[in-house]
């Protein structure tokens, strides 16, 4: 594509670097904004500008925040000594839409897998671990996606948090979530979240 | 069980091609490079869900072509199955049965039995132990679902536990309770999979012998021995024992992924000891006692893809091979030859059906049939 206006085509490269826009969507999107008051413009570059700038890592659980603390965390009504330890703050988004949750979460950020360089350092781990040992939480609930590296990252968490004032769950496996928990439907992972079950340690 | 019909696109050096073959023999004629070997693999695609040549599955395409397929109308104890196996760049490949995809392509494994004989299985004598774990691990998947996946989540944590040791050697920074939590983890697999080969080894080592004394024709005892570190001692005590050597070489020194199945004549090694006829002798008996393992443990015929197999073999045993194929516990069969006298001379004389093909440039063409056809 040629065009005519420098603007226009940084405007267009900008749009294309976000995922799933190509450069044809990224200049029916360009072009739309060139056709409306350039009010909409603003607000909209602002609205990016500000989230960008403000959006915070809660200090508690490592969900997205406003304010230091999270929503979530900062609600009073919700279950505080019950807690659901994710992969992803998408994966809390998820469990948010079953409505059959009313405990709190811990984003871990990922699994441990050494081959893709990630090791427990690189996640929210030693968060977790102060959380509990405040003894304020009485429960934790691994809802961690089933495959290896899943299961050795509750393994893991599980060894640390051995002799802590805390019970671990995990989500019922047979549960079908297709892989990621974000794709699970809303019924399957409300209940199995309802009907989790004691982790069983390995023997050691 | 056997392959009605196979259609092909683009697959390898074939544009299309839609062949319907026989239950017995079908044998394929034509110089080299022409396809023939490629056609084995089509067939061995889509009972293993791979290449029998560990190729990428980009490489399986047809040159300049944008995506392979191949459809497989099987008769497995009598009724009809439709595998379809799809590759395309950047997409993830598929295997369908009547019409609906696999979730995991492993799930495939077992149900339509196969065992592959090429000119370049010689390396199960000669090559190093990886190459008869691999002899061990295609057998066992194909009897026991349970096998490949337990196999699967072993090699899944050895490659982890592996690269958490390189990284603790460069970081100079230990981390003892991850390593931990992956030994723990690789004892379950590990031993399962040490428990089922070494039935394995026993159960197949009688079938080999057996097979052995009818092909060699000659009175040296042959024998096959499972080696395993885990005979001598628990995964779970040798990965204590190696902690240290384990971190100094930064990979995993003990368990199964060591194992070997030891090939000996007169109680020597085959590598070192046997001549080239005696070497080809064995490799036939390792591979048919493989065919008769998966035919009595899952009570079909594997199907059984010979490639190359009677070039080096004088006449008189290659009379005596098919006839022993031509029997009632062997069922579908493909055969490569550049030669379309050796065996097609010698076919009419069995009692099983056959199909003669012709194979020029990527193309098919029936050549011959048996009357019972
Ligand atoms: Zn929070």
């Amino acid at each position: 594509m040629n065009f005519s206006s420098k603007l226009i085509e940084g405007a267009v490269q900008a749009f294309a670097t976000l995922p799933g826009i190509g450069r044809k969507t990224a200049l029916r999107l360009v072009l739309h904004l060139v056709n409306k008051p350039v009010e909409v413009s603003e607000q909209f570059a602002e609205a990016i500008l500000s989230m960008r700038q403000n959006i915070k890592s809660c200090d508690v659980c490592g969900n997205l925040a406003d304010e230091p603390v999270c929503g979530i965390c900062s609600d009073t009504r919700r279950d505080q000594g019950l807690v659901c330890v994710v992969e992803s703050i998408r994966d809390v988004m998820a469990i948010e839409d079953t409505l059959q949750f009313r405990g709190l979460y811990h984003v871990l950020g990922g699994v441990i897998s050494p081959l893709e360089g990630i090791g427990p350092n690189d996640l929210n781990i030693d968060a977790l671990v102060r959380r509990a040992e405040s003894g304020s939480i009485r429960e934790l609930i691994m809802a961690i996606s089933p495959t290896i590296e899943g299961e050795t990252t509750i393994f893991y968490l599980s060894k640390l948090l051995r002799g802590k004032p805390v019970q671990i769950s995990t989500i019922a496996r047979g549960v079908a979530f297709g892989g990621e928990l974000e794709y699970a439907d809303e019924l399957t992972l409300g209940r199995s979240i309802v009907t989790r079950i004691p982790y069983k340690m390995q023997e050691d | 069980m056997f392959l009605n019909r196979l259609l092909l696109t683009q697959f390898k050096n074939y544009a299309f091609q839609d062949i319907s073959l026989s239950p017995g023999f079908n044998c394929l004629f034509g110089h080299n490079g022409m396809g023939k070997t490629n056609l084995l693999d089509a067939v061995y695609f889509l009972c293993m869900t791979k290449s029998h040549f560990g190729l990428p599955d980009s490489s399986v395409i047809q040159w300049e072509s944008e995506f392979m397929r191949l459809e497989g109308h099987f008769i497995l104890q009598g009724k009809a199955e439709k595998i379809v196996a799809k590759v395309a760049p950047k997409k993830v490949k598929t295997l369908e049965r009547q019409g609906v995809p696999y979730e995991r392509l492993s799930d495939h494994i077992g149900l339509l039995p196969i065992v592959f004989i090429a000119p370049d299985d010689t390396e199960l004598l000669t090559e190093g132990s990886e190459t008869r774990r691999r002899f061990m691990d295609n057998t066992l998947s194909q009897l026991n679902p349970v096998y490949l996946r337990e196999l699967l989540l072993y090699n899944r944590i050895l490659l982890q536990r592996n690269a958490l040791l390189r990284q603790m050697a460069e970081s100079h920074k230990k981390n003892t309770a991850l390593l931990d939590v992956y030994s723990e983890q690789l004892i379950k697999p590990g031993q399962y999979v040490f428990e089922q080969r070494k039935a394995f080894a026993a159960q197949f080592s009688e079938i080999f012998l057996d097979f052995y004394r009818i092909i060699s024709n000659q009175a040296e005892s042959a024998g096959i021995r499972y080696q395993s570190a885990l005979s001598d001692h628990a995964l779970d005590w040798l990965l204590r024992q190696n902690l240290d050597k384990d971190l100094a070489l930064q990979r995993t020194s003990a368990g199964i992924h060591r194992d070997d199945l030891e090939c000996l004549i007169e109680g020597m090694p085959v590598k070192k000891f046997a001549s080239q006829g005696q070497r080809k002798s064995y490799l036939i008996a390792l591979k048919l006692a493989q065919y008769e393992l998966l035919r009595t443990s899952k009570g079909v015929s594997p199907i059984l893809l010979l490639d190359d197999l009677f070039d080096k073999l004088d006449p008189q045993r290659t009379a005596q091979l098919l006839e022993l194929l031509g029997g009632e516990s062997f069922g579908q069969i493909f055969i490569t030859d550049t030669q379309a006298a050796r065996v097609s001379t010698l076919l009419p004389s069995l009692s099983k059906s056959y199909r003669l093909f012709e194979v020029q440039k990527g193309g098919i063409q029936l050549i011959a049939e048996s009357p019972s056809n």
